[in-house]
């Protein structure tokens, strides 16, 4: 059975008439079990591959897609509900056949890996006509806990402008989607959007040959989640302003956007599927200051999972006048404000350096090798050094890179948002 | 996994969730009392146990002490109580540890109170009465805030010192008052050491941290007058640093029993002025104490007889920083009568003291004294 804890770290101490509450709390979850076995028993995966004709150019794309869709399958657990989608000018049915979802049996994984095989490229790049079939498909199990994997080479062309948005807007809810883009001509942000609003990943496989690990490696975390559909639920007090909830480990993903209001005092942020895994909030609540010495709730921060709080955490204000514990900032809330930052210098960075403003990408970069070498983020100050030449990482004095790999700058822009954990204990 | 992790974790509060550590009596989040706390007999029953008498319910904070964290009724806006806080503006419900008072004779009484600006209550109180009330126990300690947990420390070593009294078999003195002085004197002392064990034992439940938990003592012993001997009463004092005593007769001078063990004093006694001295922000830095960490937790001893009728105080600096000298704390217990209920007049001076500011946890203990009117 499932296992949640949760845990605050937060400077409690407010000055005298300071409203702002800010807080990480720590989840983890332990026993999560497989995909599929929990209370609603069903877990189901749709596999979508481009095969639009641009796959075919290095040819090595598609045949790498072959490789990394017959590996996804392999791991996918007999009695998950399962199909394969061609996906190119529209959403074509690989396995099964016919529109519906084949539940996962020996036979049927040797089928699907069969015609996988035969995959074929040809057509345009429509994602919103993918997303749209997944949608479909899933509703033939529409309780079960559902994932998809997407894979694409293209941005989108060949389907009327809006088509995506729609679509994204029909699937929130119902499923999750990684989405993982194959060679430099896909475009980030449109990846990053279906990511977003379907609480999933978003990647480069610069190298056709790491598409299978990688693929391989999506689908067992996948059927590791084993509770399905948890809410992250906040109460805050009368007259406060919830200013942002933001998931800040193992990535930046801000759910502010997501909340769904329950109650006059309450909102809840889904946060998808989970496995044996931690994940890290920084929740920031305005509240109405008190008298000093007396102390406010600021939140009640609870997961939530079938109507049922499976862990707490108290978010509290409390105002003072001493001065050394109210300038004091918890080390958790300071570093992963850091993080936040880190991301939005990193995109920003990336944009202007793109509409051309190279002092303004110079300076946000800048900033970027600044945070990340402060924090310790090794694997972002190693993807910044493939597109700044680093002068001084403390000063934050970097020089725009004259000749950079369009694969190395779509890297550093995807994984802007990977964080590194703050080190709680000393290491011995 | 439909079990809250929360409830099924013995290492947190079932209220709230907040971590505890073992030993935790209450939880430092929400003030609910613990398993263990439960099973110390420190649950707030036990408050209201030593408080059997009159005024149904009034021994009882606003929440009940309820160890469920649910119920009882915002101070602030009247809505309900979740987690040991308001569900709808929040603010923190006074706990059973915040604000309490006891009762164990219509003569005896007393009010403890976090004040308004400490976040917690460090203050502790321990009263009781024999059983034929001739005789009265009144325990003051006041947790050292610069140390975390002394909260604990100060509610267990008054507990164990009044404990240690009541126990000691202590008896009305016959023939001479010297007798009596003598063997409270000894009585007081094993008091101090009782509470000061507690102490210690706190420390070592946290692990023995470097600022370990400590807290000042002051422990009032008094002899009602029986009409049977020489219509004398007897009170005696043991105390270690800033908690007082006080003799406020309904007629004479007020007096204070017993000096402070604190740096205020040191200068008074270096001949700085008193005002100056009271004023200095060191003033309050305390000589003697009880803990882990004290170097002498052996109290000082003072008693004395009194022939009139009066009302004895044992408080904590939250209240005599408003009125330090015997003139001024007797003038605030004055004002504050209105009837003769130990426990109403102790509310309205700690009123006083929130009323300047409650800048310091607050504590108000009472005893009665009455001769009766001479007959001709």
């Amino acid at each position: 059975m499932a296992n949640f804890s949760a845990q605050v770290f937060q400077n409690e101490y407010l000055a005298e008439g300071s409203t702002d509450a800010n807080a990480v709390v720590s989840v983890t979850c332990t026993d999560a079990g497989m995909a599929g076995a929990g209370a609603t028993g069903e877990a189901a995966e749709v596999i979508i591959v481009d095969t639009s004709g641009s796959m075919e150019m290095p040819v090595a794309k598609i045949n790498a897609a072959r490789r990394a869709a017959k590996v996804a399958i392999s791991e996918i657990v007999d009695g998950t509900w399962f199909a394969v989608v061609s996906g190119h000018s529209v959403a074509q049915m690989v396995y099964p056949t016919q529109p519906g979802l084949a539940q996962m049996n020996d036979e049927r994984r040797a089928a699907a890996i069969e015609a996988v095989g035969r995959l074929s490229s040809g057509g345009a790049t429509a994602i919103g006509a993918w997303i749209n079939a997944a949608t479909e498909l899933f509703s033939f199990r529409p309780h079960a806990q559902a994932h998809a994997i997407l894979l694409t080479d293209g941005r989108i062309e060949g389907e009327p402008e809006g088509t995506l948005e729609a679509a994204l807007r029909r699937a929130e809810g119902k499923f999750q989607c990684d989405c993982r883009g194959i060679g430099a001509d896909w475009e980030v942000a449109e990846l990053r959007g279906i990511a977003d609003a379907l609480l999933g990943s978003v990647d480069i496989v610069a190298d056709p040959d790491d598409l299978a690990d990688d693929f391989g490696e999506m689908m067992r975390r996948s059927m590791g989640r084993g509770v399905s559909d948890v809410r992250l639920r906040v109460w805050a007090p009368q007259g406060s302003e919830v200013l942002f909830v933001r998931q800040v480990a193992p990535t930046v993903e801000d759910l502010s956007a997501k909340a769904l209001q329950e109650g006059p005092l309450i909102r809840s942020y889904p946060t998808g599927a989970w496995g044996d895994e931690s994940r890290d909030y920084h929740i920031s609540v305005r509240v109405p200051p008190a008298p000093v010495g007396q102390e406010r709730l600021a939140a009640r921060v609870e997961l939530v999972v079938d109507g049922n709080v499976v862990a707490k955490g108290l978010i509290r204000a409390l105002w003072s006048t001493d001065v050394q514990r109210t300038t004091r900032i918890d080390p958790a809330v300071a570093h992963y404000t850091g993080q936040t930052d880190l991301a939005d210098r990193i995109q920003r960075g990336l944009a202007a350096k793109a509409a051309g403003d190279t002092d303004a990408a110079t300076v946000l970069l800048g900033e970027a090798a600044k945070l990340a070498h402060q924090s310790g983020n090794e694997n972002t100050t190693r993807l910044l050094a493939k597109v700044v030449d680093v002068v001084d990482a403390d000063a934050g004095t970097v020089r725009l890179k004259k000749n950079i790999d369009k694969a190395d700058e779509m890297a550093l822009d995807t994984r802007s948002t990977k964080t590194t954990r703050i080190r709680r204990e000393p290491q011995p | 996994m439909t079990e809250p992790a929360v409830v099924a974790d013995a290492s947190r509060c079932a209220s709230c969730g907040e971590a505890l550590i073992p030993g935790d009596q209450f939880c430092e989040a929400c003030g609910a009392i613990t398993s263990d706390g439960a099973a110390a007999g420190m649950p707030m029953e036990g408050i209201a146990q030593q408080a059997p008498t009159s005024g149904a319910g009034r021994q009882l904070p606003p929440n009940g002490g309820a160890s469920g964290g649910v119920g009882g009724v915002c101070a602030s806006c009247g809505a309900g109580v979740v987690d040991g806080y308001c569900v709808s503006c929040g603010v923190k419900a006074r706990t059973a540890r915040d604000h309490w008072s006891e009762l164990p004779a219509a003569w005896l009484g007393g009010v403890c109170d976090r004040g308004l600006v400490h976040a917690r209550n460090e203050d502790a109180m321990a009263l009781a009465a024999t059983a034929d009330e001739t005789l009265g126990v009144l325990v003051v300690c006041d947790g050292v805030t610069s140390a975390p947990e002394s909260d604990r420390a100060s509610l267990a070593a008054a507990r164990a010192a009044c404990q240690s009294l009541l126990s000691a078999g202590l008896t009305v003195p016959s023939g001479t008052s010297a007798a009596a002085i003598a063997g409270w004197a000894a009585e007081l002392t094993a008091a101090a050491a009782a509470g000061n064990a507690e102490a210690v034992g706190v420390a070592r439940i946290l692990g023995n941290p470097p600022e370990p938990p400590s807290c000042t003592f002051v422990a009032a012993v008094v002899a009602r007058p029986d009409g049977q001997h020489d219509d004398q009463a007897l009170i005696s004092v043991g105390w270690c640093g800033d908690s007082r005593a006080y003799w406020v007769p309904d007629d004479g001078e007020p007096i204070q029993l017993g000096r402070d063990h604190s740096l205020g004093t040191e200068m008074i006694d270096a001949g700085v002025a008193v005002a100056k001295a009271e004023a200095d922000p060191t003033s309050h830095t305390i000589t003697r104490w009880l803990g882990a960490d004290s170097v002498n937790a052996t109290p000082d001893l003072v008693s004395l007889q009194v022939a009139t009728s009066g009302w004895l105080a044992v408080v904590s600096d939250g209240m005599w920083n408003y009125a330090s000298s015997p003139a001024e704390f007797a003038a605030v217990v004055r004002d504050s009568i209105a009837g003769d209920d130990p426990v109403a007049i102790a509310q309205a001076m700690v009123a006083v003291a929130n009323g300047h500011g409650g800048h310091d946890n607050i504590t108000v203990a009472l005893a009665r004294l009455d001769f009766p009117t001479p007959t001709n």
